[in-house]
């Protein structure tokens, strides 16, 4: 499948995949997949051979991920920001995901064989409508296989989708599906484009650039991030295990900080419940500490039917998003 | 191999097996000190308008840590946020600040009624005046935890029809947030000890900083700070271009 490479490990390379996995592995993988244009510059072709060779190297590293265990992964692909370039470059990378979205499309069998489950998250609308379609029938064809996932950020900006996340808990409000006092963390997480996912454990940069670019800051605040050198296109086998060391380095001090912070957090909502019980308590004209028996079971009232209200609008939220998909394609299969 | 593992661009590969510095710099004479370090500034073809000193060792140290913070007021830096991920820093607000007195007085030698770095937490008036640079000391509640607020916030306009969803964009919500009220975003992270990870620092504001790590800000030395001023001068950025 031309998404990802067919074909196993060398031996030396399925010694030391073996070696890895003795370690801790990242379950999710984000890359920044950066330098398609300067290897292009190196090799002295155009940049639209980069980006070519780019997606390339992208079917050869999924299948590196699959070998390793590793079963899901996230791409930018397309930022929001990359609209900025040359109509000419911004057009050959569009032809590109035509090209590649509609190949995509002739592989079914492989994509089944493979249960690969593809999503592709960004401001949708901002695409040429044609890419849309065939993008919404990629989503459509495969929402249901789940050997692994590929998550492909097109015209995305995290901003944009941390804005998105927040005016559709608005647009819940406005409903009159959640209450303000619903907002959290964790509603926020399900609102975003990648709610499906769990975070990336590991983000790696390529091209030797040292920033997050605005891609995943919401869910990659407590991953490992690494920052390697080697330009895109020459992305090696090596290079990813380089990676997945580092990630096992840090994956004590990681595992720490991330629980101490989700203890935190439900620390915090804890007092937050604790102090809407007490008020309303004061206002049905009981005591504050009053009775330890009414606070308990006013709490679970409360939590009760916050679950309730927040179930109800993450399946409205579902529906919108479904609904957007299927009305690209009218006749999906 | 190692090298295309670096933490850093490759040219300063070296950080990340350079010692901790060899002992903070005692100038000969504070206002030669003052000069040589505004000169230190000036001569890099960039400075960080808002530098971000992110710690991820357990134990910070308060000295240290007055030390970076008044060697970015010395260079010209306008804007400083001190983070921890356990919020140690913030919790000992005055400490630090009684910290960064003593090391202006000492590093500077400065008359501390002259020359004060603006405490952005607190309201003390009497501690502002002419003021170049000024400090906010941040905690992950800074972070997502803000980001939360504003969209309660917004959801509380919305539910009481003073908004539309529609009308929350990027700039909207920006402009929501206030843990880093006045503050320009990060152009630049000093990221301190062996986390891979910036920890819950600020993630909407740090959307296009340069993350530079350094092993330890244990007894970190002027050199290594300015080395890593210097690498991030040279560091090209396309802006998505």
């Amino acid at each position: 499948m031309s998404w990802i490479r067919e074909g196993e490990l060398t031996i030396i390379e399925r010694f030391c995949a073996n070696i890895i996995k003795a370690g801790p592995m990242p379950k999710h993988v984000a890359f920044i997949m950066d330098g398609n244009r300067r290897y292009a510059q190196k090799c002295h072709v155009e940049r639209q051979q980069g980006h070519s060779q780019g997606f390339e190297k992208l079917a050869q590293t999924l299948r590196w991920c699959l070998n390793l265990g590793i079963r899901e992964v996230t791409v930018y692909a397309f930022s929001i920001e990359n609209f900025k370039r040359s109509k000419e470059e911004v057009d050959g990378l569009m032809d590109l995901a035509r090209q590649k979205f509609s190949r995509l499309l002739e592989e079914q069998e492989s994509l089944k064989k493979h249960g690969v489950c593809i999503r592709v998250l960004g401001d949708l609308p901002l695409l040429p409508l044609d890419i849309q379609e065939l993008i919404a029938q990629a989503v459509l064809a495969t929402r249901n296989y789940n050997k692994c996932f590929l998550n492909v950020c097109f015209a995305y900006t995290s901003r944009h989708e941390i804005s998105s996340a927040v005016r559709e808990m608005a647009w819940g409000v406005e409903q009159g599906l959640l209450e303000p006092s619903d907002v959290s963390e964790s509603l926020l997480d399900k609102c975003l484009y990648t709610n499906n996912s769990p975070d990336p454990d590991l983000l790696i940069r390529t091209s030797g650039e040292v920033r997050l670019s605005d891609f995943l800051l919401w869910q990659t605040s407590h991953s490992c991030l690494v920052f390697q050198s080697v330009l895109w296109p020459e992305y090696s086998f090596w290079n990813l295990c380089e990676a997945i060391l580092r990630f096992q380095m840090n994956y004590s001090a990681l595992q720490k900080a991330r629980d101490s912070y989700m203890e935190e957090r439900r620390r915090q909502q804890m007092e937050r419940d604790q102090d809407y019980v007490t008020k309303k308590l004061q206002q049905e004209g009981f005591a504050s500490h009053g009775d330890s028996r009414r606070r308990r079971t006013l709490l679970q009232k409360c939590t009760a039917m916050r679950e309730e209200r927040i179930q109800g609008f993450l399946q409205a939220l579902e529906h919108k998003r479904a609904d957007f998909f299927e009305r690209l394609c009218p006749v999906s299969a | 191999a190692a090298a295309s593992c670096a933490l850093l661009a490759p040219a300063a590969g070296a950080f990340v097996f350079r010692k901790a510095g060899a002992g903070r710099r005692r100038p000969g004479g504070a206002a030669q000190g003052r000069q040589r370090w505004r000169s230190d500034g000036r001569a890099l073809q960039k400075l960080p308008v808002h530098m971000g000193l992110v710690v991820t060792e357990e134990e910070p140290s308060y000295a240290d840590m007055a030390s970076l913070v008044v060697w970015c007021m010395a260079v010209g830096i306008s804007y400083i946020s001190v983070y921890d991920h356990n919020g140690i820093f913030k919790r000992n607000n005055s400490r630090l600040m009684d910290e960064i007195l003593k090391q202006q007085q000492e590093l500077l030698g400065l008359d501390c009624s002259k020359y004060m770095v603006k405490f952005a937490n607190q309201d003390k008036a009497d501690q502002v005046l002419n003021c170049q640079s000024t400090l906010k000391v941040l905690s992950p509640e800074d972070g997502k935890a803000d980001i939360v607020k504003a969209a309660q916030n917004f959801c509380q306009l919305v539910a009481q029809q003073q908004r539309t969803y529609t009308d929350l964009d990027v700039n909207v919500l920006d402009n929501l947030l206030s843990s880093t009220n006045g503050f320009p975003d990060p152009d630049l992270v000093l990221k301190f000890g062996p986390v891979d990870s910036t920890l819950g620092f600020l993630p909407w504001h740090i959307r296009l900083t340069e993350i530079i790590s350094l092993p330890s800000h244990l007894n970190i030395s002027y050199e290594d700070f300015f080395s890593a001023l210097h690498h991030y001068a040279a560091c090209e950025q396309r802006w998505g271009k």
